[in-house]
Formats: C-alpha cells, structure tokens, sequence
C-alpha cells in the first residue's frame, strides 16, 4: 500500500511538472490475441488521433487468466496500468477486492462522462455490476454462446437448424448422421452448456441471487434440469450425434471449419474469425437451443468475454483520460467497428441500431444473432453470476465434463464431486474476503 | 571416468558370431539415434511448408519451399501481439539469460567455495549448511513465494529479475567446493610460504587451476539458462523480455484461440531455440561429458 | 574444511556475502513466506485474509482431486525413471561395445541433451496432433481411440514418452562413462569366466553400475518431478480439463492461474516436505553406495 501510495503521489507530481506542455499517458492490459490485438490496436490509435490531450497504450499479457495475475501482481507492486482487461471467470476477483477498482460508474459521472445503464443492451448491464446494480467494470469484448451452422450440409440433410434440444434429437440430429456429419460438437462447456444453460432456462445458478449478493454463497450446479441435458448429450454422443474434441477452445471448432462436424456451438465473437477463414461452405448462425420441456419461452442468455476495470491509485488526470477513453470505446461508431471487425456484440443500444441502419445485417444475418439472443426477455436468474475462485470452478467442471464425455464417471457423480468441490472453494473464496 | 575414448575389450572369438553381435549392435544404434533425431529432423522439414499445409496434414517429411521464407518471418519480423519483439529480440534475450546466468553463478559461487574450503572461519560449517540447503529445493517447489519476493522487490521485467534468482540454488558453490578438495593442499602452502596472499592465491593459482572445470560448468549452466521456462513465463510478461523458450509458450497459447498457427513460423522459432545449446554442446562435449559426470559425483 | 587454511578474516566474509545474500533473498525469505501464507486465505489483491490454521492442508489432503493428482505423479515418476534409464542404458552398452562409428553414436545419441523441454512438449504437440500426428496414427493403428487432450490415458502416454525422450540422453551420458570406467582387467576376466555375453553384463558389468545407476535413479525421479513441467506445460495446450498434471504443476495452477495464494503455498509446503525426505532417502542410499564399493 505504501508502494502504491506513493506511485500515486510521484504521477501526480510528474504530472503538475509537465501538465503544460505533454499529454497524459495512461495504460490499457489486454488479453487480445492474434487478429483482435490488431483491431484492440486500432482503436487506441484512433483514440490517440482523436484528440492530442491524452495517449492510450495497449499492452498485451497473454491470456485472460495471464492479464489477471499480472494485473494483481503489479497491483500490489504498485505498478499497475490504468486499465485492466479481466474476463467472465475473475470478475468475483477483482470486484470482490474492493479498493481495486474505481466503479466505472463512478468514474464516468466524476469527470462529466454521460451515464445511464439502461444506454446499455439488456444482455450488458449486469454482468459486471455490484449486487446494488451498479456498473463496476466496462463490458468490452461481450459476446454470447449461440450456434454455428454449415448451410450447405444442412440442405443437404434437407434440415433447417433447430430451436429446441427436442427438434435437435429427433429430427436435425439425425437427418445429419444420415447425410455424414457428426452433428454438433461445441467449445467451452462450463460457459455454454452450464452457464447459459442456466440462464436460457432461468434456473438458478447459485444461492445468494446466483452470488451477487454475498460470498457465502452456495451453486446449485447439481439440478436435475442440466443432468438430463448432459445426460442426453451423452446419449447423443453414443448414437455418433455429438462429438467432444478435447477440452481446447480450437479443438472443436477445428472439425466444424473441416466440413465434418455440421453444427458447432461457439462464441459470437467467433465470427469475425470464422469470416476470414474462407470456409468452403456457407455458414450461418441461429441461437442457442433449449429444452422445450423446461423452459416454454428462452430467456434471455448474459455476456462471456471480458470487460475494461479502471484501476485505483492513479492521478486524477489519469482518471479523466480513462473516463475518455471509456467515453470513445462506448461511442457508436467505435462500437460498431469493433463488432463489424470481431463479432462481438456492440454494447450499447445507440450502437446496435447505428449497425442496423448501416444495412450491417442485411449483409451479415448471423452477426445479429447473439444481439437479438443478448436483448431477449429477461428473467430473475439472466444477470449472470459472482462466484469466487471460478477460474478453478471451471476447472473443475472441465475436469468432470471431460470424465463423463469419456465414460470414467456417470453425470451423478460428476454433478455431485463438482457440486462439492465448488462449493469448498467458494467457502474458501469468502475467507479471503475477511 | 573422465577418459572418452571408447576402449573394447580385445577379444578372440568365432569371427562369424562377431558379425553377426556387431550387425545387431548398430542396428540397436541405429534405431536409437532415428528415435533421437526424428523429432528435431521433422521440425525441419516441415518449417520448410506454409502454415495452411501443416494445418491441414501435419509433419512434413520432404523439404518444402518456404524455409527461407518462414525464418525470415520467424527472426526479423515483429511478431507477438505488441508488435514490439522479432525472433532476433528474443534470440539475444536467451543469450543475456543463458550467459548471464552461466557467468553469475560461476563467479559467485566460485567465490563461495573458496571461502568454505581454504579459509579457517568460526561460521564455515553455518554457512556450509546455509548454501547447501538451496540444493533440496528446486526453484519449481517455491515458485510463488519466489515471485511475491521478486515483485515486492520491483524487479518483474527486468535481467535482474530474471537471472539472480536462478542463481540462488548452490549447485554450482557444490561443484566448485568438490573441486577445491581435490587439489593438493601443498599448493596452498607453497603460497603461502612464497608469500602470496589469499586473493593473489586465489586469482593467479587457484582459477587458472580450475579452467577446464569452469568451462564444463559454463556449458551446463548455459544450457540449463537458455531452457529455462517456468521462472521467465512467469517474471516477463512485457515481451521485449521474451526469451525463445518463453517465446514458445505464445505459440502454443495460439493453438487454444481459434486462429490458425503460424506453424511454420513456429517451428522455426522451435529451431533457433535448439541451436546455440546443441551447438556448444556438441562442438565442446569432451569438456561437457566431464564436467556433468565429475561434478555430480 | 581445508587444514592448510588462511587466517584473513574480511576476504572469506567478502567472497561469501554474495552467495549468502542471493539465497536469503531468493531462498529464505521466500520459503518463510510460503509457509506463513499458507496458514492464511487472502485476497490476491492485497485487501483482505483471514488466519485459518491448518485448514489449506487438510482441505488439500482431504481432496480426492489432488490424490489423484499424486498418485498420477508417482506413475508418471516410475514410468519416466524406468523407460529413459532402460533404454538409455541398452544403447549406452551397445554404444561401448562398437567400434566403428562410436564417437558419432555418441554424438546422436546425446545431443538432445540440449533441447529444452517445452521445445520438447511443443513437438509433442505436432507428434500427438488429434487428426494428424504419426503417433495418434500409430496408437490407432493398434484400435487405440488416441486423443490427445480427450483420453486421459492418451494424454498421460504422450506426456510420458516426451518426457523419456528428453531424457534419454542424460542417462545415456552417464552409463556410458560409467562403462568405460570399468576397467580392463575385468572385463578380460569376465570374459573368460562367463562366455555369453548376457551373463556377462548381468553378473560383471550390471552390479559395477550399480552406483551409476542409484545415483541416476535419484536425478530421474527429480527430473520427473520438476523439470518435466515445460513439457506437461506444452501437452496441455492451455487448458487443464481431465488431462494428467503432477503436483508441480498444480502449485502452479492454484497459484497463477487461481490466484489462491493459500492453497498453493499449503502445496508448495507438502512439496519441501516432500523433498526433504526424498533428500534424506538419497543420503541414505549414497551412503550406502560408499559401503558398497
């Protein structure tokens, strides 16, 4: 804390002596990689020419759980950047360290910036608020799990994609198992098949209105909803209609690209990649599938990805070039760039409509798909979750999945040793509140 | 131990048989050095294809065309996700690493052993058990705690950061001081008698002595600096710090996204990384043999 | 140590600080760190923790996951030992036994020494490739359904062979000098005593390696334990799913990737522990190797 102190005294010194003649320099730590690291790139350089008050430097720190440890590590070194990338799975983490973060709230109304939450998509806003609904970090790279498809292979089956798990298994399923494909395979099953699983069927994820409200929170993982999901998806996996390639993001999107797999479901920041790859096949997207005997109407799914924390400890200068930087990355027209380049989501409404009107997607049909899945009905469990240590959670639920898919234990005692496993980390996880 | 030139028993036996053994010997041997140099051979010649082949079918076994071009991209052109650092960056990052580290820790603990063996201290034997108790725990067993030190002491992306800790395990101070304890102790004396003080002792006599020693420990403890890979992927996180080896760890992160591996790239990355080692230790294995299978005795 | 010492009392003082500060800094200290932090819980961030007594180790020793973790440790430890000691000495007594061509058997067969280990993980990776890696091809030959990342068992068997390829060449070094060490006398007499050459090697050549072969036992097992970590590193492609890790490994996990800065400090502890006792076990048997010979 001292460290941190007096980096914050010895910025804001070296500040007053240059103020008159520089331009405030803040950092950003990134965990965007290949193709989105250039468009990350690009927009900090069409920040900087934007103005000539204030410079921002992208940093890449490797992967999201890399750019988190970093970032707590300089954190305590004082060294810190003013703006820190953190995914999905750590935001209990630093939301949870209070004092680490300025809300970004708070930050933006400090110096001048506009806010108002309901500017934001529905599917946005609260992922990464406090249990009171304040915005804590800036939703950045948003985007949410819906389901590729191969046109050609799905004409050829003479299917059309489906909506429900049920239309899957009687009729998609196996009209593609006829026709040569392996129907579905699907990266990041904690993210897809639980996650939003929980929140397409507005179920419960975990006590503590899903962890927002406290830590001594418990997950209600163990459901019998999703157990007769991934106990049909083992069924499916038997009968040659589902495939699990590994526990690797590109591992199973690899078949779907080959033209072996029909159906892949994946990220809606998968997109701009997939665009770029010149498949030999069209392809397109629809969202994610549900259980009809569940849910009568999907809910709305919440965002994966990762979103932008302002951290504390700096100089009020550096405040006020972050909060413009935040005000630029939430314009419009930046917005949509960064969806047009990427596929993720545009976050706010005024972006969303800027896209539609531009004819983006006259052009592109799928690239609206994960919008339209973002802003459907709302539901009392669609906000999304707050649990501590999750990156191991996930782990965990990696480590099980992987046992059932590979036939080392049944979907009971998985959904029990994940139950209980979760369920010790996060009594852990609310210690290191204390 | 030390003598390398092969020796075989001389023996008189039925000269058929003896074919027939020796055939069945080099075969073994044969199929041992394929088994050894298969692997870095294949990475060759698939460095030699472009990234969409060796995405699509895997190793290559014939040479393609673009060798030239893939180390080219892999050396001069500013990779990574900053922009900031080519293969030639990273290639002298190993160098300051492996160098650095070999040079360090021969001096220090060159120092150290000669103060434990030739000098009459109250605390020989403290410090004795003090140095030698780095040796039980490799740096992988306290690998957190030694990064909470190194970042409370501000030292991330930095040389210091990078090398000094390394050199906190004494294997080297034990080499030195086995060393020491060999050379007669009549040395000493005469110095002594001739009136040459520690330091004179130490520098004129004793270093000279241990040439061949130094240079065998040089070559393992460059080799064992340049390899290093938890202790850098965990302390250089700015990639104008990026070793070739920490390098790896970025394109092995390129096979978790969805986006194609620059394969060819890759491997010629993986390529330069094994050169300066293998080269030195094959040009000067004579010496490198010795050093490794004297010192650890 | 040395009778014949000198008196000069700053020198040494001098010549030794060095040493003596690098391991208080990088040594002491952060082994006392490790075992403070892992009586505690807290925030990685620096905000908050709690004291919560031995409760870091009895979670740990009470979790099935990190047995199993363990146990695969051990296996891993064994099979590597075995396969890189077994084959390594095969080629190191044909490699003594030739004439022609034995100082480039000896080049080959030893040079990989230098090759590091994620190098060695990341043509694994290329080796083990899910749709095109000769050995997945190979093992499927066989009506092994190998994926690697997917099977446990298959990714634990690429681990395993990447691990011994690597180092192959160590032991090789060592058993061939420890060969030709052997003097000549005795290998004439045990050439009239014993005609076949099996024999031979069994009752002559084997038992004189035998402290050759203890002391690489020791260096192997170690090998298995830390240095393998580039390689598992490689192999795992980022992602720890239902893939093999060892218990280094998992201190790496739980503290850099899961920020629980108590829990692998708590598993940091076990591990000194554990070499301790691994360290008291080679004094033992080296101990024991003086009395042999």
């Amino acid at each position: 804390m001292t460290n941190l102190k007096f980096s914050a005294t010895a910025a804001a010194i070296a500040f007053t002596a240059t103020a008159a003649f520089a331009e405030t320099e803040i950092t950003w730590w990134h965990a965007m990689g290949g193709q989105l690291g250039e468009t990350v790139n690009k927009i900090a350089d069409d920040f900087n020419a934007s103005q000539s008050d204030y410079k921002i430097t992208p940093v890449y720190k490797g992967s999201y759980e890399e750019t988190l440890t970093a970032g707590i590590a300089s954190f305590r070194a004082g060294e810190h950047p003013n703006v820190m990338q953190v995914f999905d799975a750590g935001a209990a983490t630093v939301i949870g360290a209070k004092g680490a973060t300025i809300p970004v709230q708070d930050l933006l109304s400090d110096n001048g910036v506009d806010f108002d939450i309901n500017d934001y998509i529905a599917g946005v806003r609260y992922f990464f608020a406090d249990s009171d609904g304040k915005m804590i970090g800036m939703p950045f790279n948003s985007s949410t799990p819906i389901m590729y498809y191969n046109v050609d292979a799905l004409a050829k089956a003479g299917v059309t994609p489906p909506q429900t798990w049920e239309e899957f298994q009687a009729i998609t399923a196996p009209a593609l198992k006829e026709a040569g494909y392996v129907a579905l395979s699907q990266s990041h099953l904690p993210w897809i098949f639980t996650e939003n699983f929980m929140s397409r069927h507005n179920l419960p994820f975990a006590t503590n209105n899903n962890g927002y409200d406290s830590t001594d929170t418990e997950i209600l993982v163990n459901s019998d909803a999703i157990k007769a999901h991934f106990t049909a998806v083992t069924e499916w996996q038997k009968d040659g209609m589902f495939e699990w390639f590994g526990t690797g993001w590109g591992d199973n999107q690899k078949p779907f690209e080959e033209d072996k797999v029909a159906m892949w479901l994946g990220s809606s920041g998968s997109f701009g990649g997939l665009l770029q790859k010149d498949l030999p096949f069209q392809f397109s997207a629809v969202e994610l599938p549900y259980w009809e005997s569940v849910i009568a109407e999907p809910k709305q799914t919440f965002i994966g990805g990762a979103a932008l924390f302002a951290m504390s400890g700096k100089s009020e200068e550096e405040n006020k070039a972050t909060a413009e930087f935040f005000r630029f990355l939430t314009s419009p027209e930046t917005q949509y760039f960064w969806h047009q380049e990427t596929g993720y989501v545009p976050i706010t409404e005024a972006s969303y409509e800027l896209a539609k009107k531009d004819g983006h997607y006259d052009r592109f049909p799928a690239a609206e798909i994960g919008v339209t899945q973002l802003s459907a009905e709302a539901g009392e469990h669609t906000k999304g979750y707050r649990m501590g240590f999750y990156v191991q959670i996930r782990d965990i639920m990696n480590r099980e999945y992987g046992r059932i898919l590979t036939g080392e234990v049944d979907v009971e005692t998985a959904f029990k040793n994940i139950e209980e496993e979760a369920n010790e980390l996060l009594a852990r996880f609310a210690k290191t509140q204390g | 131990m030390a003598d390398t030139t092969l020796e075989t028993p001389a023996v008189t036996q039925h000269p058929r048989r003896i074919r027939w053994e020796t055939i069945g010997d080099h075969v073994v041997l044969i199929l041992g050095s394929l088994l050894m140099m298969m692997p870095p051979l294949l990475a060759l010649t698939t460095a030699s294809h472009d990234a969409v082949t060796i995405h699509r079918e895997g190793l290559q076994l014939a040479l393609g065309d673009d060798l030239g071009k893939n180390f080219h991209a892999a050396m001069f052109e500013k990779g990574g996700f900053t922009q900031t650092v080519d293969g030639t960056l990273m290639l002298m990052n190993s160098f300051i690493l492996g160098i650095g580290f070999a040079v360090g820790k021969i001096i220090i603990s060159m120092m150290a052993a000669y103060a434990i063996v030739y000098f009459r201290l109250r605390f020989a034997t403290l410090a004795f058990w003090v140095i030698f108790t780095t040796l039980l725990l490799p740096l992988e067993v306290r690998i957190l705690p030694s990064y909470e030190a190194i970042q409370k002491l501000g030292l991330t992306n930095t040389y210091t950061g990078l090398i000094v800790p390394l050199i906190a395990s004494a294997t080297g101070t034990f080499f030195f001081r086995q060393f020491f304890m060999s050379v007669p102790e009549e040395l000493a004396e005469a110095a002594r008698i001739d009136g040459a003080g520690p330091w004179k002792f130490f520098v004129d006599i004793l270093v000279p002595l241990s040439r061949t020693m130094i240079a065998a420990i040089f070559i393992i403890m460059f080799v064992f600096g340049w390899n290093q890979y938890l202790w850098p992927t965990l302390i250089t996180t700015d990639e104008s710090f990026f070793t070739l080896v920490r390098g790896i760890k970025q394109i092995v992160l390129s096979y978790t996204d969805s986006q194609i591996p620059e394969h060819g790239q890759a491997l010629a990355l993986a390529i330069v990384a094994m050169i300066p080692p293998v080269v030195i230790v094959v040009f000067f294995q004579n010496w490198f043999v010795k050093g490794l299978t004297e010192s650890d005795k | 140590m040395k009778r014949a010492g000198f008196d000069n009392i700053w020198l040494p003082v001098a010549l030794l600080l060095p040493q003596l500060m690098i391991i208080a800094i990088f040594f002491y200290w952060p082994a006392a760190w490790a075992l403070q932090s892992s009586f505690f819980l807290q925030d990685p961030f620096g905000f908050g923790s709690t004291f919560v007594g031995a409760d870091n180790y009895t979670s740990l020793l009470g979790n099935n996951q990190y047995k199993r973790i363990a146990w695969f440790t051990i296996v891993f430890s064994v099979l590597v030992t075995f396969f890189s000691l077994a084959i390594a000495l095969l080629l190191a007594v044909k490699a003594d036994k030739v004439i022609r061509g034995a100082k480039t058997y000896r080049t080959l067969l030893m040079w990989v020494y230098a090759i590091a280990p994620p190098v060695a993980g990341f043509l694994g990776i290329l080796f083990f490739d899910q749709s095109t890696g000769p050995m997945t091809k190979f093992f499927q030959s066989f009506g092994w359904d190998f994926k690697l990342g997917v099977d446990y068992n298959a990714t634990a068997t690429a681990m395993v062979i990447a691990a011994v390829w690597k180092q192959i060449p160590v032991n090789f070094i060592f058993f061939l000098s420890g060969l030709q060490s052997i003097p000549r006398s005795v290998r004439e007499a045990a050439m009239i005593d014993n005609r076949s050459a099996t024999g031979r090697f069994w009752q002559v050549t084997f038992p004189l390696l035998a402290p050759t072969a203890f002391f690489l036992l020791i260096i192997n097992i170690t090998y298995a334990l830390f240095d393998t970590f580039g390689i598992i590193d490689a192999l795992m492609k980022g992602e720890p799913g239902n893939n093999p890790m060892t218990l280094v490994y998992k201190v790496y996990l739980d503290g850099f990737r899961g920020n629980d800065l108590g829990g692998s400090s708590a598993q940091s502890v076990v591990l000194m522990v554990l070499v301790l006792v691994l360290t008291v076990f080679q004094f033992r048997l080296v101990e024991r190797r003086i009395h042999y010979t």
